[in-house]
């Protein structure tokens, strides 16, 4: 059985900033966009966290907006 | 001669075939027949106008503690409940090393709102190995016991203050697989883990700093013993627990092993979350992963009191801090016009309208009798302040012993609920026994379960519903013998009256380490209660029974 396409995510590699997870899962987007995308699409690791934007081994991280 | 014959009753045997009348007898702790059995035995029951069930399993605890000074995990035991896994979560009582213990204890009253005192006043913590705990606990069970590990006490043993820095190396991965083979071959039922919790300073917990690979690692030692992953996703957020659906059904089908998360809620105002997290567990099942969703059949609600942290108070930190601190700093925080102001103005315009004006006044040795019963929100008015203003001075004018019931915070609905806790591959859990012990009982939902979703609304047969809290259970967990009236399986065995059988009202008891308060649920309709064949409880007392085990 196929599965529906759910929203698209990542898992952070050991080590990676948000720079390097915008640029492995947004390569053809200018950094600072990418960047700025990830960040809008992450809010509970960018904004909820304290502090915020601390990355975690075990994250899920979007790289694409919600679907619905 | 038998042990015991439990006679003439609705014998319900957990396979969800129909119930027929007949006979259940024991010998040596197991069952040796089931239907008319003839001869006699040292004990009889009378079962008459009763159903004979095998006992109830409760796949998520958190009784960790509470099983070194009350091996019946009270009053879970009464409620039917003849196993019990408790170490969700990724917290676990081994392996833990002495010098770790101050910060798993803090997670624990942390994320499992547990008192310090539980920790420190009723026995004495002499192992640090996973055995040396399972052998802790062995002594005293009345209740069996299917422990599981937890992730963050693993890599706190492994890897010290970094298991809440970083990632792993693959040393310290190698390390953690060993640890894991070693608990698994002590009891362990399978590994926890959390993508969720903080500990008692806001840290993520050091399960959350492990990356995918580490998760697989370990899980790939699961695999060689066929046992468990739990995990508690991000269940706030619907994107991200179908995120996690599809990571342990990947660790599911490449390693072989089931999976469970919880827990699953489902809330009327985004009415539409839970049913897609069921589809998505279709999928992956129809893939052959096997990723159980664990789905409690209470409602939520939470009750408490300024005398303690609450739970209530999670999104408020400002609020955490000042009742986290002793009793004389909160009350001096209390009492401090500046802080209370802006502990007022973090509810926002409406001064706490909408999160507090709907709480109900429900007691406390102080409240006063003509509040009780009444909303917050109305009684603030009166007073000419907003609600979150009058719950700090109406506890401060009580001693601060006034306690405050946020009721149908959701996973209310019963038309919903019943047919999603009747779905195939619903796992009925995620009851947090033993846990969150001063904000709202976690015990009862199997009564719950019979009252509200089987005689009230019918969601569920009685068939099905023994069947989903037995013989489902123990497949799902791999519990071998147990869960089903069959010879040859274990005698664990509840008998009720499906009339009557349902959780008491909620209240307020003193019977945790140094008179610690928690909220209890007293059984209704359980007339007795065998564990491997010893009766365990009967007719509303405990009995002196031990027969309970770490059963794998």
């Amino acid at each position: 059985m196929d599965l529906t396409i759910q929203r698209r995510f990542v898992t952070p590699m050991a080590g990676e900033s948000v720079q390097d997870i915008a640029a492995r899962a947004l390569p053809g987007e200018p950094l600072d966009s990418a960047v700025d995308q990830i960040r809008s699409w992450n809010l509970h690791i960018f904004a909820m966290r304290k502090p915020a934007g601390l990355i975690l081994g075990s994250d899920v991280v979007f790289v694409e907006p919600p679907r619905r | 001669m038998f042990d015991v014959i439990v006679r003439n009753g609705l014998v319900v045997d957990g396979s969800g075939e129909a119930g027929f009348r007949g006979d259940v007898a024991v010998k040596n702790g197991l069952i040796a027949a089931v239907g008319t059995v003839s001869g006699s035995a040292r004990r009889e029951i009378d079962a008459g106008g009763r159903v004979v069930a095998p006992g109830f399993i409760d796949p998520h605890t958190h009784f960790d503690v509470q099983l070194l000074w009350d091996g019946a995990a009270r009053p879970a035991l009464e409620h039917g409940v003849t196993c019990i896994v408790p170490g969700n979560c990724s917290l676990s009582l081994a392996p833990l090393k002495a010098a770790d213990r101050p910060k798993v204890v803090g997670m624990f009253q942390q994320i499992e709102e547990m008192p310090p005192e539980a920790f420190t006043q009723a026995f004495d913590w002499t192992w640090e190995d996973f055995a040396g705990y399972r052998d802790a606990i062995a002594r005293n069970l009345s209740i069996n016991v299917a422990p599981l590990v937890g992730h963050s006490v693993i890599r706190l043993w492994v890897m010290g203050e970094a298991a809440q820095q970083r990632t792993a190396t693959p040393d310290e991965v190698a390390a953690m697989q060993d640890v894991l083979r070693e608990c698994l071959k002590a009891g362990a039922v399978g590994l926890s883990t959390s993508f969720v919790d903080l500990d008692e300073h806001g840290r993520p917990v050091p399960s959350r700093f492990a990356d995918f690979p580490e998760l697989d690692a370990l899980s790939a030692v699961l695999g060689e013993f066929g046992r468990m992953l739990q995990c508690v996703p991000e269940f706030y957020d619907v994107d991200i627990t179908i995120a996690r659906i599809d990571q342990l059904s990947e660790l599911s089908l490449k390693h072989g092993i089931p999976t469970t998360f919880s827990p699953v809620f489902d809330n009327t105002s985004t009415p539409d979350n839970a049913p897609r997290i069921l589809a998505r567990v279709e999928e992956q099942f129809a893939r052959g992963a096997r990723v159980w969703p664990q789905m409690q059949t209470r409602p939520i609600d939470i009750s408490f009191s300024l005398l303690r942290p609450s739970l209530f108070f999670a999104r408020l930190p400002r609020w955490v801090r000042v009742l986290r601190q002793p009793l004389e700093a909160r009350l001096h925080a209390l009492n401090d016009p500046e802080t209370v102001a802006k502990m007022v103005e973090d509810l926002g315009a409406d001064g706490g309208q909408r999160m507090m004006g709907g709480l109900i006044v429900r007691g406390g040795d102080a409240a006063p009798a003509q509040m009780v019963g009444r909303a917050l929100g109305e009684i603030a008015a009166e007073r000419g302040q907003v609600p979150a203003q009058a719950l700090i001075d109406i506890s401060l004018e009580h001693g601060l012993d006034v306690a405050f019931l946020a009721a149908d915070m959701g996973h209310e609905a019963t038309d919903r609920i019943g047919p999603m806790l009747a779905h195939p591959l619903v796992h009925i859990g995620a009851s947090d026994g033993g846990a969150h012990i001063a904000s709202f009982s976690t015990y009862g939902d199997t009564g719950y379960l019979f009252s509200e979703f089987v005689r009230k609304s019918g969601g569920l047969s009685l068939e099905q519903a023994v069947r989903k809290i037995t013989a489902e259970t123990a497949d799902i967990w791999g519990l071998e013998g147990r869960g089903r009236l069959t010879p040859g399986h274990a005698a664990d065995i509840v008998i009720f009256d499906p009339d009557t059988i349902d959780r008491g009202e909620e209240r307020p008891v003193f019977d945790m380490p140094g008179e610690g308060m928690r909220y209890v649920r007293d059984a209704r309709g359980i007339d007795t209660v065998l564990v491997n064949g010893e009766v365990a409880y009967t007719a509303g007392a405990y009995t002196e029974a031990r027969s309970g085990v770490v059963c794998t």
